[in-house]
């Protein structure tokens, strides 16, 4: 199913501001669409609103053609999983799956068939009649997805379903929402602040922070073509280097005269109008160069090594004093104290405007 | 021969060993708390005593002869209207508990789950009003019993009592059950209502049962509180046949023509059994914790 956003704003009852405000959104059939953001940047209230938990204060909401904003959320086909999984605590696993069907009065043998079906896909067998409060935090967070798959909805919802969960765990159940999405061919929406789940899992993210969207894309989008400085700094890992300067004659000059890049012809006419104002540089620590045998180059010394296996994270400072974030192979020498020079791939400089702080090139 | 040192002889406890001031202090918490029992145990001691004491008579005498006997409580069941009485009692105390129960479950779930305009102001203006004594109005409950008895002959007193004694319950009850229910997530409510409860039956299916300890404990309360009141029954109700077991059994005790100590000792505990009896039977859900492993881990 579709699920289309127009123009939907949200304000709460004794809050002067919008919390979110003209927020239009196309998630197609079958898209594992991420919402991400930082905290308080409204994107859990986005998801209710498309829940039916909280109402819409202007815009319409459409699933296919159909206007739900007034449906109850019992009829909207959908189902969620939430954050702290609200398993309901008096009922055993079986009856919290099963709690949907029967409230919808399915016949009870289909509501077994498919309990035991979900149970299987989901390793549940053995704990089909546990209390929630008798299985560990990895099972109740399956049974609050088998709660979820049980109905079959078209849509899914999700309110950061894997925070709870330990590093190994959630590593894994990433690979299974995935698979699950694939093979259930629902539609997916899912909430989270941690940019790798939303690298990971999705076929659409969407990036929000101050109640507004800042970007929609693939996720390769995302990290070699943001689209402000604000989803540049908060997609990667390390975060992308923002260096402050000026564009002298087609050449990126930093305030402190230290790093100084001609960036590729194309960027070029992108930077035309640009000639003698501020701009900022974007560059990712991958994409710096070590040799520095081709064109530009700056010198550093290394603050801090940080050696994660298959590459080093180096901490450098220039002279002036600002610092970069670099990264290079594991393998490679280096060492903290040591003075080095790097060279830039031109092909892999993001360029911002200085006020609009959008994306330039 | 340290080795095999005694288990007994292992200091074992968390706490650091008491000094010699702590010991003392220790025997003298123990002094106090054991003399406070024995005030409480004493009476009681001696109640359950003389109500099986043959040798007492009319007045209760405090003295070593005993022989067993069960005329007290023949006394009780022929010469007076007990079981009226117990009917009575436990017929309003039902009616109590369930009538507060089902008005509770309404203003805790609304105040803990809804917001709604002059949703404070209320709370306090409840509370505020919780302060004045049940009795200071029992002039007005006189006289909303005579107007509506006059249109309505099946509005009894012992049906205004059950609405005083539901009534008095309702604010004090509402902070708790509200209290409770704030504890428990919202989401569990959210939950319910995508897989398909609308309000009524969220209350109904998900949060009474997870409230329970909460609800048995209140019900529990509204139960004891018509067996322990005196005052209201005795002022409202007029005749003994409509009495109380409080209000009834106090005739045995300053009424001359029928005073009967032991009979009242009797009495008083054969009304502890009901009370007991719903004890036992709530005890399982009065346990807490039911809400555990509901969320996180």
């Amino acid at each position: 199913m579709e699920v289309n956003l127009k123009n939907i704003g949200k304000k709460y009852e004794g809050r002067e501001e919008f919390t979110l405000k003209d927020i239009d959104l196309r998630i197609e059939s079958k898209d594992f669409c991420v919402i991400l953001g930082p905290s308080g940047c409204g994107k859990t209230t986005l998801l209710r609103m498309i829940a039916g938990l909280n109402s819409i204060t202007e815009g319409d909401l459409y699933f296919n053609d159909k206007r739900i904003n007034k449906t109850p959320p019992k009829d909207r086909d959908i189902s969620m999983v939430f954050q702290s999984y609200a398993l309901y605590p008096h009922m055993t696993v079986y009856e919290n799956m099963a709690f949907s069907l029967v409230m919808r009065k399915k016949n009870k043998k289909i509501i077994h068939e498919r309990v035991i079906e979900t149970a299987k896909l989901l390793e549940l067998s053995d704990y089909l009649y546990s209390k929630p409060s008798d299985i560990s935090g990895g099972q109740r967070q399956r049974v609050a997805l088998g709660r979820a798959i049980v109905r079959k909805p078209k849509v899914f919802l999700m309110d950061e379903p894997l925070s709870n969960l330990d590093a190994k765990l959630r590593e894994h159940m990433r690979v299974e929402l995935v698979r699950l999405h694939k093979a259930l061919g629902s539609t997916t929406v899912y909430v989270t602040h941690d940019q790798i789940e939303a690298m990971t899992m999705a076929t659409k993210i969407v990036l929000m922070n101050d109640g507004k969207i800042q970007q929609v894309g693939k996720p390769e989008e995302f990290y070699n073509k943001p689209a402000n400085m604000f989803v540049a700094k908060f997609i990667g890992s390390p975060n992308m280097n923002i260096i402050e300067g000026n564009i002298n004659n087609g050449k990126f000059e930093a305030k402190d005269g230290i790093i100084n890049v001609r960036p590729s012809e194309k960027d070029q006419k992108a930077l035309k109008d640009y000639e003698g104002k501020k701009v900022y540089l974007g560059i990712r620590a991958e994409r710096f160069e070590s040799g520095g045998q081709l064109g530009d180059t700056f010198e550093c010394t290394i603050d801090v090594v940080e050696m994660l296996g298959k590459e080093k994270t180096l901490y450098t400072r220039l002279e002036s004093g600002h610092e970069l974030v670099i990264s290079v192979p594991g393998y490679y020498e280096y060492n903290g104290g040591e003075r080095h020079s790097f060279g830039y791939d031109i092909d892999a400089l993001h360029f911002f405007d200085s006020e609009t702080k959008e994306r330039i090139n | 021969m340290k080795l095999f040192k005694k288990k007994g002889d292992l200091y074992l406890s968390d706490k650091q060993p008491l000094s010699i001031s702590g010991k003392i202090l220790l025997g003298l918490t123990y002094i106090i708390l054991i003399s406070w029992a024995v005030v409480i145990l004493w009476p009681l001691y001696q109640m359950i005593l003389s109500a099986f004491n043959g040798r007492q008579e009319q007045y209760l005498m405090l003295n070593d002869q005993f022989t067993f006997s069960l005329k007290h409580f023949e006394y009780l069941f022929n010469n007076t209207l007990f079981f009226k009485w117990a009917k009575n009692t436990i017929f309003i105390s039902v009616a109590t508990a369930i009538l507060t129960l089902i008005i509770v479950s309404f203003t805790g779930y609304a105040y803990s789950r809804y917001r709604f305009k002059g949703k404070k102001a209320s709370l306090m203006a409840i509370m505020l009003i919780q302060a004045i004594p049940t009795f200071a109005g029992i002039t007005a409950y006189f006289t909303m019993y005579s107007v509506i008895s006059s249109i309505n002959p099946a509005f009894t007193r012992q049906v205004m009592l059950i609405l005083i004694y539901a009534g008095g319950g309702i604010a004090n009850n509402t902070f708790i059950l509200k209290g409770y229910i704030d504890s428990i997530s919202t989401e569990l409510d959210d939950a319910a209502k995508i897989d398909g409860c609308s309000n009524l039956q969220v209350y109904r299916l998900i949060i009474m049962p997870v409230a329970r300890p909460m609800l048995a404990l209140i019900g529990l309360w509204s139960f004891i509180g018509p067996f322990m009141d005196y005052l209201l029954p005795k002022v409202l109700l007029t005749s003994p046949e409509t009495y109380t077991l409080a209000a009834g059994l106090f005739t045995l005790i300053n009424d001359v023509r029928n005073l009967n100590q032991p009979a009242f000792a009797a009495g008083g505990l054969l009304t502890a059994i009901p009370i007991v009896i719903l004890f036992v039977v709530l005890q399982k859900q009065l346990v807490s914790g039911l809400s555990k492993g509901s969320v996180k881990g």
